[in-house]
């Protein structure tokens, strides 16, 4: 679908759905209509609950679409029928107790349309840790930036670090995706975003552009309710990450996992179990069998191909069988009976990439448990078909030897999740009191790993326990200057209020006291409609405008 | 004090808020401006009511005014949130001092000291009380403890060095003075007291002879 752009330029619909809360979705639609960017679209799903009406009838405005269905049918039905309706060349999404800040939409589009390798943007957000008062107020105690992780594709193939409010994305890529799937009831953020990491990049841009809510203490919020059920939670999990977004994927390679059983047996399922909870790259399953074997077998586990094979047949032929249909670009051989560390989460992923970004032709890298007796590999798969094709006569290993195949373990330096190893590592020696290391680490890691702000930040911190601030200072400067976040800013007047210099900790504190009050971003925008202010009770201190809102 | 977690990482404390108008408080008690601390004190009561923090901030700016009666109840206040307030001990202290109530003023020091041997205020203050009771055992064992933790402080190491001359160990509070005079070689009170013992340790010298 091509979209006819206006001369305001692209029409970006924002996609919100409510449930049972009327008190701040006003406050969440008031955010999109203060927009500085004009050309949007709503389009507010009622997803049943508490009827929302009175609120959406006060916000008079062409832009705004309603559906109003009385029967709740959970967020990613709720998504999907607002997909339907969207008519925007930009999708982004709104919950229903959040809010942008005035330049959310602007500041995504203009990353979006600044360059083209990216369909997905992402911004970062305050997490806004509040207390909850009888009336429904909600007191801010913390604004927090809790994520602000640069774009990772196999991080977001093992879990999400992207929040949903925060993305824009192409409306034709989640149609390509095949939208939201409605078997989710928790993680469907993570659905949407890694469905479209296999067809495209995403843009971070680091700037804070909304806030998000979560309250101390007991939270009712759905999703964190629905977490507590484990067997559910692991259940969408393992849903979402098993799941294979039409082809062809433009920014994913996938990998084809031939497993080497002899039979249906309880080892195979073991070892289908073992890839099905301890990977996370998208993978298909070849297992060759007879077709006696075969018959009445049913895998546990998604996304299994049975190949036939001849009865009693080697170990060869039935590899041979598996790589003649598989379509992976890589391909994994894993013998059955060889078992997965409990806590192992990358398990096949340890030796596959080292293999996607090694350049060497003829290059294998072996699973790290396997031994002579239990052995597999990872490889690219036209490269051991070709092998197989020339040395089929030979035992497995020997035509790999044959065919000038160097396999060998992967270093722990080539695992992935470097950077989060190195982050572990730090707070570890923090945790020994060894802040002076951590902040090297941290120095290291925004040089060599991206995430510059927030690893710099961690550095600065780092610093003040080591004693050390005036280097801290000049690292958290520039970092300030360009996203002074409100733990960047306690951080300079704290190294200000123990230099004793007061007059500068007084005005850096007091900085970071209007952002968590919420005027310092406020004072930019024009209320569009009247609203009773919330009386205080006799005994709570004056506070400001924003504080007496609904939203404090 | 751990702010609910923001001590390892700096964006995951959810005391946030609190932190910021308490920690304002102080500063605006620092250069004066006790009527914005107070503010700032009472905002950050209401936010965590069960921290002590802002009645010792309280207590500090009324203490700092004059109001002893107003500052002792913020010092209570505080102490019955958290017994364990060092700052809050040795504001107690202060006042049991300014009223001339030295023992009791000794006791508290000595409280606040044992909650927190880092505590200069303290310690100095246990010094000042110590030399009006003419006690000093104590106080030395502190100051001692203090400069472990804080060995180029010649303020304190000048305390301590005057309080063994005034016990008679003569040797220890030379080798203390001459400590910081290397540390700090413009250090008149040091320079005066060393000469002073040198003197005495000569006359006493020819006396023996």
């Amino acid at each position: 679908m091509t979209f006819r752009r206006s001369q305001h330029g692209p029409l970006v619909s924002i996609l919100i759905s409510t449930y049972n809360r009327p008190q701040y979705l006003a406050e969440a639609l008031e955010s999109i209509f203060r927009q500085t960017w004009p050309h949007l679209q709503v389009v507010l799903v009622r997803d049943g609950g508490a009827d929302v009406e009175e609120v959406v009838r006060r916000f008079d405005d062409r832009r705004l679409t309603f559906i109003n269905r009385a029967e709740n049918r959970g967020l990613p039905y709720s998504f999907n029928e607002a997909l339907a309706h969207a008519r925007g060349e930009y999708i982004c999404y709104l919950g229903d107790d959040d809010k942008f800040y005035p330049h959310h939409v602007q500041r995504l589009v203009e990353a979006i349309e600044s360059q083209d390798r990216c369909g997905a943007v992402y911004s970062d957000l305050y997490k806004v840790h509040c207390r909850v008062k009888p009336d429904g107020r909600r007191i801010a105690l913390a604004k927090n930036l809790e994520i602000s992780r640069d774009f990772d594709r196999m991080l977001m193939l093992q879990f999400n670090h992207v929040l949903h409010v925060s993305v824009m994305h192409r409306k034709d890529l989640l149609e390509r995706a095949g939208g939201y799937n409605e078997n989710l009831n928790v993680l469907i953020d993570w659905d949407l975003n890694r469905k479209l990491c296999f067809y495209t990049d995403f843009l971070h841009v680091p700037q804070i552009t909304g806030e998000y809510y979560g309250p101390v203490g007991e939270c009712d919020r759905i999703s964190v309710q629905r977490r507590k059920n484990v067997q559910d939670y692991l259940r969408n999990v393992l849903t979402i990450r098993t799941t294979r977004p039409p082809k062809p994927w433009p920014c994913v390679e996938d990998l084809s996992v031939l497993v080497l059983a002899e039979r249906a047996d309880a080892l195979l399922e073991q070892t289908l179990r073992d890839l099905w909870s301890h990977t996370f790259y998208p993978q298909q399953i070849y297992v060759a069998l007879s077709p006696e074997q075969a018959s009445g077998w049913r895998p546990a586990v998604p996304n299994v191909v049975v190949v036939p094979a001849e009865p009693a047949s080697s170990l060869e032929k039935r590899v041979d069988r598996m790589l003649a249909v598989c379509e992976g670009a890589y391909t994994a051989l894993v013998p059955t009976g060889l078992a997965a560390e409990m806590d192992e989460a990358a398990w096949l992923e340890r030796s596959l990439c080292p293999l996607l970004e090694c350049r060497q032709p003829y290059q294998a890298f072996e699973l790290v448990e396997a031994t002579e007796t239990c052995w597999g590999a990872v490889f690219r798969t036209e490269e051991l078909r070709r092998v197989r094709r020339q040395y089929g006569h030979l035992p497995l290993r020997a035509s790999l030897q044959a065919g000038g195949f160097s396999v060998r373990k992967p270093k722990f330096e080539e695992y992935p999740f470097r950077f989060d190893h190195f982050l572990a590592a730090a707070e570890q020696v923090q945790q020994e009191g060894d802040w002076g290391y951590a902040a090297q680490i941290y120095a290291y890691l925004a040089e060599h790993f991206g995430n510059g702000l927030w690893m710099r930040t961690r550095q600065a911190h780092a610093l003040i326990q080591a004693g050390r601030c005036g280097e801290a200072l000049q690292v958290l400067e520039p970092v300030l200057s360009v996203r002074p976040t409100v733990s960047g800013l306690m951080l300079a007047a704290r190294i200000y209020q123990k230099q004793k210099n007061y007059r500068r900790a007084i005005e850096f504190y007091e900085q970071a006291r209007r952002v968590v009050e919420g005027t310092e971003v406020q004072r930019r925008w024009i209320p569009p409609i009247r609203r009773k202010a919330v009386k205080p009770a006799a005994d709570e201190p004056e506070m400001s405008t924003e504080e007496s809102r609904v939203w404090t | 004090m751990d702010l609910a977690g923001a001590l390892h990482n700096p964006d995951q404390g959810w005391m946030q808020r609190y932190e910021i108008v308490k920690e304002l408080g102080d500063c605006y008690a620092s250069v004066g401006e006790y009527e914005n601390a107070r503010r700032c004190y009472e905002q950050a009561s209401w936010l965590e009511p069960d921290e002590a923090g802002p009645y010792v901030g309280t207590g500090v700016i009324e203490l700092q005014q004059g109001r002893l009666e107003d500052a002792e109840l913020a010092f209570r206040v505080a102490l019955r949130l958290d017994g364990c307030n060092s700052r809050a001990w040795a504001g107690l202290a202060m006042i049991a001092q300014q009223c001339g109530r030295l023992q009791q003023a000794f006791d508290y020091y000595l409280k606040s000291l044992e909650l927190d041997n880092n505590h200069l205020t303290a310690l100095l203050g246990l010094f000042q009380v110590s030399c009006q009771m003419g006690t000093f055992r104590q106080v030395i064992h502190y100051l001692q403890v203090y400069l472990q933790m804080h060995p180029a402080d010649t303020s304190v190491m000048f305390c301590l060095a005057a309080l063994y001359a005034k016990e008679g160990q003569i040797r220890q509070a030379q080798d203390l003075l001459k400590d910081i005079l290397a540390l700090e070689p413009g250090h008149q009170d040091a320079r005066q007291l060393l000469e002073e013992l040198e003197h005495k340790a000569l006359q006493k010298g020819r006396n023996e002879v």
